[in-house]
């Protein structure tokens, strides 16, 4: 029996560690594939100059505006759409009415990012060339809007469960008050939670950075760096899906171990602040 | 009275939002149903193969949709046979086994895994292949296998982290009574606290599923391609329906072609979204069953 | 008498008849029987112009063997060219000619089997169907940014374009704006199906494209008079042509040089017509 224990528990760790490795793995490779752009401090200049392979100028900064703009605009567009939808799922809306927003939401989790983009192309594209009669539709804004519905019923879930988890007493208390559900929301759930949804803001923030599909089909990919949000953009992850197609001795390809190594660190950045937003709100419990 | 008015601004504002948020998703499916029901039918999937034939691999398919659904099938089965047993055993690992400083190093890794986009898994599983494609053997190329591996990579944090959360949560006088009769660690796991937090592992299964069949980005780069027919083995390339969805709407040469794209995103529709409810079905069915059948 | 030999006569001309059709036949059935026995498979990559030609080669090559598999992948004619200089695939189809650099350093053996030109499009609602070259080079750098300035609609010009990789934009880059610059705001499609899809739903789009592709649900423009269509790429009116090229490592064998062999076969030559290039036979 202890022979198969002692086992067991190896085999559990061998696991843990491999899965480990992969994170670290996958880490080592883009920055060792990309060492050539750590030679001569080349590294820090891509991340400021444009994209003008005709010049032999590789600059992702371009890149790093399209990622950063459309993944905020998105978050803009969705954070009060989820906040409002939270609260109508745990306390504003009836009951019922509740339930069916919740389930729906929950099978929207499942809506593969492929599909938003092939309906963004046909339905939404075509709808903003129109209304706002510049560019071609394949804009900053169109990426957003999709955007923001991809990243809702994470974030809407999320925020649903920290509203969930505030004690009961300080809503009976409320009752007891006279209060109504807007001022429980208001005064009591919010402020009690705010750790549960700055968390859900951020960890749909790493989404929206790290999404591909929809930028790629809907952005336009202009390498220029965008004025407007009806200016077509490119985004990072979008980058390594189109210059995937180059040579990869060349310069070219390498920058997109340098888009990596970048969306690397935004990723590890994320999960530090979540971690340690968590870990003041589970010392308070 | 001005709490008044805000608190009525913002009841509304809220009822705004969930009309609007379900007004989208009707847009969004009730727009591909209109437009690619009517293509749906045993054209679209076996093209002028007869079913029967491509069904016993008997025959290839053109012009149909039906390699690319065995290539997402075959891409989902492998990739979730390669995570399922590291995943779970890692979460195991992490809920029973591993303590202060190291469990919250192994947590932050796992946590950043987690968040790495779909595209750089891709990069990484291009560049391992053409890494083995120089050093190793010739005959490694970007192909099912390499795409399954680089799948598992990115299924891998869902499962551990949902089987460390409902090992976890399992209550503290379940997790002390068999040991209280003298079961061993293993024991312990073994037949009671798994059995107990099966349906939590079994949703995250079921979730990695539905995540392996959508994903689009990190099977594009890994050797996923625009025609091959069925694959014959792992080393080969393979269609999929993610990639099909992808490559037809910005490249469609005809009519028809869109068409079948509707169709295409009507069925990657149906297969996630029946996942996912199986899923959360799963969870709630499950947990009654393990914790009043015995 | 007279009878007789005419009898005879109709007989020796039937037979030859006769002869001459089984001859016929055989050499339009041998154009796949080669692939008789085969076993294997088959990568290609590479130019996205190709594309069509590739599927409907591959569709009746597996077919009539179904033990052979052929894999087709796009990616533009940089890729192919990369691809099977590296070992990665068979065959890399290019729409533009490798370069003597390419050639060297992989040991590329070119096989020219199609006539193909790049055509400026616009959508079909544009009023705007021709434009001189020097006005081309001015869209594409920027410089004219609204319809209005050449006749069109007051709405500003989206100008779509290709990635490196793409033989296509090679070609038209140097041919048809003279290696001019393409504005940093153009949008970005990756495959010759991707240009039309875009421009045919972009009323205000230009583009390029090959011309084979070209139909109804996108519209030529003429350059300097001359409408980009095949029988003017044919004739050497439409001076934005090129070749599309299958590329192999080395001398090619087996399964690869048959497949190459069909492409110039009658039958592979009638696909290439059938699909809207021009054959070299």
């Amino acid at each position: 029996m202890k022979v198969i224990d002692r086992f067991a528990e190896k085999f559990f760790w061998v696991a843990a560690v491999l899965s480990l490795s992969v994170t670290v793995l996958i880490f080592g490779f883009m920055v060792i594939l990309g060492f050539p752009l750590f030679k001569g401090g080349q590294f820090i200049e891509l991340l400021s100059k444009p994209w003008l392979p005709d010049h032999g100028i590789f600059g992702i900064y371009p890149m790093i505006v399209g990622t950063l703009s459309i993944a905020l605009l998105g978050l803009g567009f969705a954070f009060p759409l989820c906040l409002g939808c939270s609260a109508f799922i745990s306390v504003l809306g009836p009951k019922r009415l509740g339930r069916i927003l919740k389930k729906t939401v929950q099978i929207m989790t499942g809506i593969p990012t492929v599909i938003y983009g092939f309906v963004g192309i046909f339905l939404l594209v075509p709808v903003i060339r129109e209304v706002f009669e510049s560019g071609s539709g394949m804009c900053i804004l169109s990426t957003s809007l999709l955007l923001a519905i991809l990243i809702s019923p994470t974030m809407i879930l999320f925020f649903s469960d920290s509203f969930d988890q505030v004690p009961k007493p300080f809503l009976d208390a409320v009752d007891a008050l006279g209060g109504n559900k807007a001022q429980k929301i208001l005064y009591v759930i919010l402020p009690y939670s705010w750790r549960g949804v700055l968390t859900g803001l951020i960890l749909a923030l790493g989404r929206a950075m790290g999404d591909t599909m929809i930028a790629l089909m809907v952005a336009g990919n202009a390498v220029a760096i965008p004025d407007s949000v009806l200016d077509s953009a490119r985004t990072l992850t979008a980058h390594i899906a189109l210059i995937i197609a180059a040579d990869f001795e060349s310069l070219e390809f390498k920058t997109l171990f340098a888009c990596g190594i970048i969306l690397y660190l935004f990723t590890t950045f994320i999960a530090l602040s979540v971690r340690s937003i968590d870990s003041k709100f589970w010392r308070k419990k | 009275m001005m709490d008044r008015v805000l608190e009525k601004v913002v009841a509304g504002f809220s009822w705004i939002c969930a009309m609007v948020l379900l007004g989208t998703v009707f847009c969004i499916v009730g727009y591909l149903l209109i437009n690619g029901l009517g293509t749906i039918n045993v054209t679209l999937i076996f093209g002028e193969t007869d079913p029967v034939d491509a069904l016993l691999f008997r025959k290839q398919v053109f012009d149909g949709l039906f390699p690319a659904i065995v290539g997402t099938f075959a891409l989902v089965a492998l990739s979730v046979s390669f995570a399922v047993p590291i995943g779970i055993a890692a979460g195991i690992y992490m809920a029973e086994y591993c303590r202060g400083v190291l469990k919250r190093v192994f947590s932050l890794f796992f946590d950043v895994l987690a968040g790495i986009p779909s595209i750089v898994v891709g990069l990484f599983g291009f560049s391992v292949a053409i890494f083995l494609h120089n050093y190793f053997s010739s005959r490694i190329y970007p192909c099912l296998l390499i795409s399954a591996l680089s799948l598992a990579f990115l299924v891998l944090p869902y499962l551990i982290r949902t089987t460390q959360i409902s090992l976890e949560n399992l209550p503290e006088d379940i997790r002390q009574t068999a040991p209280a009769l003298g079961a061993t660690k293993l024991q312990n796991i073994f037949y009671v606290l798994i059995p107990r937090s099966l349906s939590g592992m079994a949703s995250g299964v079921i979730l990695s599923i539905g995540r392996c069949a959508e994903d689009t980005a990190v099977i594009m780069l890994t050797g996923a391609v625009t025609m091959v027919g069925v694959p014959k083995s792992v080393f080969s390339n393979y269609e999929a329906l993610p990639f099909y969805i992808y490559y037809i709407s910005s490249q469609y040469s005809n009519k028809q072609e869109l068409l079948s794209g509707y169709g295409a995103a009507i069925i990657l529709l149906v297969i996630c979204g029946l996942l996912f409810t199986v899923a959360f079905f799963v969870k709630h069915r499950l947990a009654y069953h393990a914790l009043y059948r015995q | 008498m007279k009878a007789k030999l005419f009898r005879i006569g109709c007989v020796q001309a039937s037979l030859i008849l006769a002869l001459s059709f089984t001859l016929v036949s055989t050499v339009q059935a041998g154009d796949l029987d080669a692939f008789m026995g085969e076993k294997g498979t088959l990568k290609i990559s590479g130019g996205t112009a190709h594309i069509p030609v590739m599927k409907e080669a591959s569709k009746r090559i597996m077919t009539f063997n179904s033990d052979i598999q052929i894999s087709i992948a796009g990616g533009g004619s940089g890729i192919g060219i990369k691809q099977v200089g590296e070992g990665l695939v068979d065959i890399g189809n290019s729409g533009r000619k490798p370069t003597d650099k390419e050639i060297n350093d992989y040991q590329l053996k070119m096989f020219k089997w199609a006539i193909d030109g790049v055509g400026v499009v616009v959508n079909p609602e544009n009023k705007v169907k021709a434009l001189s070259k020097a006005q081309l080079v001015d869209i594409f750098s920027g410089k004219i940014g609204n319809w209005k300035s050449i006749g069109g609609v007051h709405k500003s010009i989206n100008v779509y374009t290709r990635d490196k990789a793409s033989g296509t934009r090679d070609v038209f880059w140097k041919k048809a704006i003279d290696k001019g610059e393409i504005t940093d705001k153009a949008n970005f499609v990756v495959s010759n199906g991707a240009m039309k899809s875009a421009i045919s739903s972009d009323p205000y789009g230009i583009g390029y494209v090959s011309v084979g592709h070209i139909d109804e649900s996108v519209a030529p423009v003429a350059l300097d008079g001359v409408v980009p269509t095949l029988e003017n790429v044919k004739k050497s009116k439409y001076k934005i042509a090129r070749g599309l090229y299958s590329n192999t490592k080395g001398e090619p064998s087996g399964l690869v040089k048959k497949f190459i062999e069909y492409l110039f076969s009658p039958e592979g030559q009638q696909l290439s017509a059938d699909k809207g290039f021009i054959p070299v036979k």
